[in-house]
């Protein structure tokens, strides 16, 4: 290029066009290697910065062999179990930094967990809601929890006019009654139907349950499932350091991974174990019982047989493990039954009354 | 055929250095920007919100002593310290000279004596004026209250923790006082645990209006109720004023429980 040609044939190569003669194969020149040269480092180094995310990849968030070629759990050995037990548990120590109990507790026999929720004494402190999520190892961001508590006007049960976003200062609000919404394991779980891989089954206790290590994240349970029970997890589900519960189960409240599904299994660990399941704990109303139903003495034998009993979407046929009942007289004891007066007429007689009242008693 | 050709081939090959130019530039601004993370992820999760520590303890509402006891100045005193000594009149529709803390906010109940013994003031009261201890307060509730002592004798109402299973560990029933205080014994309310803040739909405030939702709308007189609760300035009616943002409003978290007085 430095001795400055005539203008005609200036960039053309030398091999070709003027005598036209083909030649097998291109010769390659000092400008053509640097033309393509040059633009094939930027295409590499362009195909390497899409790529540059995977510098951020921990090959901690990568299953294992052990996990990938895991079978599904029924079809699991009892070594096989054992194993997969002792894998989780290195994991959650290295992830969480605390060593848990992971066990697998078998359904206990002649026994059908049935759970009963008293709409009259629920007072939607969402308390169930927060004992659940720190005993079950939910994500805290993304938020997962598993009981949604439904605020209600009192005289309908029309859901479709529910809140769930509540806040005022004190619960329960007069013209409200309050209904939480969890799994309610049915006896027809049309979740285990949809499942394409056989990811989720009913156990002989009426639990159902999820093997996270099976499940595909397709969410078609959720879809089906009438009580939005089942919740995904859309993103890796992250702990606080110190709150994980260390006493976990395989098919329960085992941390789980980005791209799976989870729901409420009674406490699977707890009631197993013949203890109540953390929403019944913290209940401070008592509004939430728990037992077993094909025990004559239980408390939930009693309410089924004795209380009005109200299923929730009785018409999907579902046959839920889940009851509200409600007590004799309306709500609570201390409100009024009847329907709430215009504002003017309330509000006089509160403060004329109340005075006069307290007037009496200082005399 | 040389001229045309010429100039042809010169735009091409102008063309040519142009795109020699501008491929690997735009390529290598691409790797720039891809490896330079720029549009950095930013997670729309949000930061979970704070969940107070009672809203996971399990412990009852309140933890009365149920022993006949008061505590004065540091020092424990059972009732019949004082009580024998001076003797209170018989009956009450007089306003208290003495424990004035008590408020007896207890419908038609109205005596202290209905549950209160009349001479013996370390016992509570039953029909025939027999004496029950303090420690059973569910005898004295039951007196009034039966259907409620019925559900909580067979677990219906009230609260059941520990074993579900009895065979394998002990079970708990709290009795009528680890919940309701007998002088204003409507359950205490309490400010809620925080709601869902999830990830699609962020922390949503509750509805602003009542009616948007009301399902007995249809029922009422349509403008009667929207021009009421047009007008929140005036009307501080329960349902309008528990509808407003309480943020200033928060109470404590340890409003709820009121004390260990019996």
């Amino acid at each position: 290029m430095n001795p400055p040609g005539p203008l005609p044939p200036g960039p053309r190569t030398p091999q070709g066009a003027p005598h036209g003669t083909p030649s097998d194969a291109p010769a390659l020149t000092r400008r053509g290697f640097l033309r393509k040269g040059t633009a094939a480092v930027a295409g590499v180094s362009a195909v390497a910065g899409a790529l540059s995310p995977l510098r951020r990849l921990d090959p901690d968030d990568l299953p294992s062999f052990e996990q990938l070629f895991q079978k599904h759990y029924k079809e699991m050995t009892a070594e096989e179990k054992q194993a997969a037990l002792a894998r989780i548990a290195a994991e959650v120590e290295r992830r969480h930094h605390v060593r848990p109990t992971v066990s697998d507790p078998p359904p206990l026999a002649g026994v059908e967990y049935v759970y009963a929720l008293n709409i009259s004494r629920c007072i939607g402190c969402r308390k169930c809601v927060h004992a659940c999520v720190r005993e079950n190892n939910q994500s805290r961001a993304p938020e997962i929890q598993y009981i949604r508590v439904l605020k209600m006007q009192k005289g309908s049960i029309d859901v479709e006019t529910a809140e769930h976003h509540y806040r005022p200062a004190l619960v329960p609000e007069h013209d409200s009654y309050y209904m939480p919404v969890q799994c309610h394991q049915c006896k027809q779980p049309p979740c285990v139907k949809v499942c394409p891989v056989e990811a989720t089954w009913q156990e002989p206790d009426g639990i159902t349950v999820i093997d996270y290590d099976w499940c595909i994240g397709c969410r078609y349970c959720e879809a089906a499932c009438p009580y939005w029970a089942r919740r995904f997890n859309f993103s890796e589900p992250t702990i606080p350091e110190g709150e994980l519960n260390p006493q976990i189960a395989y098919l329960s409240n085992r941390p789980r991974r980005k791209g799976v599904m989870e729901k409420c299994t009674y406490c699977l660990h707890r009631v197993r174990l013949g203890r109540m399941p953390a929403c019944v704990e913290v209940c401070p109303t008592g509004s939430r019982k728990f037992g077993n139903v094909l025990d004559p003495d239980s408390e939930v034998r009693y309410i089924l047989e004795h209380k009005r009993v109200y299923v929730f979407k009785e018409d999907v046929g579902t046959l839920p493990r889940f009851f509200y009942y409600f007590d004799e007289r309306g709500s609570r004891y201390h409100e009024p039954i009847a329907p709430v007066r215009p504002a003017g007429e309330a509000e006089s007689e509160a403060t004329g009354a109340l005075p006069a009242r307290e007037a009496a008693d200082d005399r | 055929m040389t001229g045309p050709g010429n100039t042809a081939s010169g735009r091409r090959s102008a063309g040519d250095a142009i795109r020699a130019v501008l491929v690997p530039v735009v390529l290598f601004g691409v790797a720039g920007v891809l490896a330079s993370d720029i549009w950095r992820f930013t997670s729309p999760v949000g930061l979970p919100p704070h969940v107070p520590a009672w809203a996971t303890d399990p412990a009852t509402v309140r933890q009365p002593a149920l022993r006949p006891e008061i505590v004065v100045a540091g020092y424990t005193y059972r009732c019949s310290d004082c009580h024998d000594l001076f003797p209170s009149p018989p009956e009450t529709t007089r306003s208290l000279t003495q424990h004035r803390h008590i408020i007896l906010k207890h419908g038609i109940n109205a005596r202290c004596f209905n549950c209160h013994h009349l001479t013996n003031r370390d016992a509570l009261v039953d029909d025939w004026g027999h004496e029950i201890p303090y420690d059973q307060p569910q005898l004295v509730c039951a007196k009034c209250h039966g259907p409620v002592y019925r559900d909580w004798l067979h677990g219906s109402h009230g609260r059941t923790s520990g074993y579900w299973d009895t065979q394998r560990g002990s079970q708990e029933r709290p009795t009528c006082t680890r919940c309701h205080d007998p002088h204003i014994p409507p359950f205490p309310p309490m400010p809620p645990a925080p709601g869902p803040h999830t990830l699609r739909m962020g922390d949503q405030a509750p509805h602003a209006q009542p009616w948007e939702t009301d399902p007995l709308r249809v029922y009422r007189r349509g403008p009667g109720s929207a021009a009421e609760a047009d007008t929140p300035g005036d009307a501080t009616t329960d349902a309008l004023s528990d509808k407003e943002p309480p943020e200033s409003t928060k109470p404590a978290p340890g409003g709820h429980s009121r004390g260990a007085d019996r």
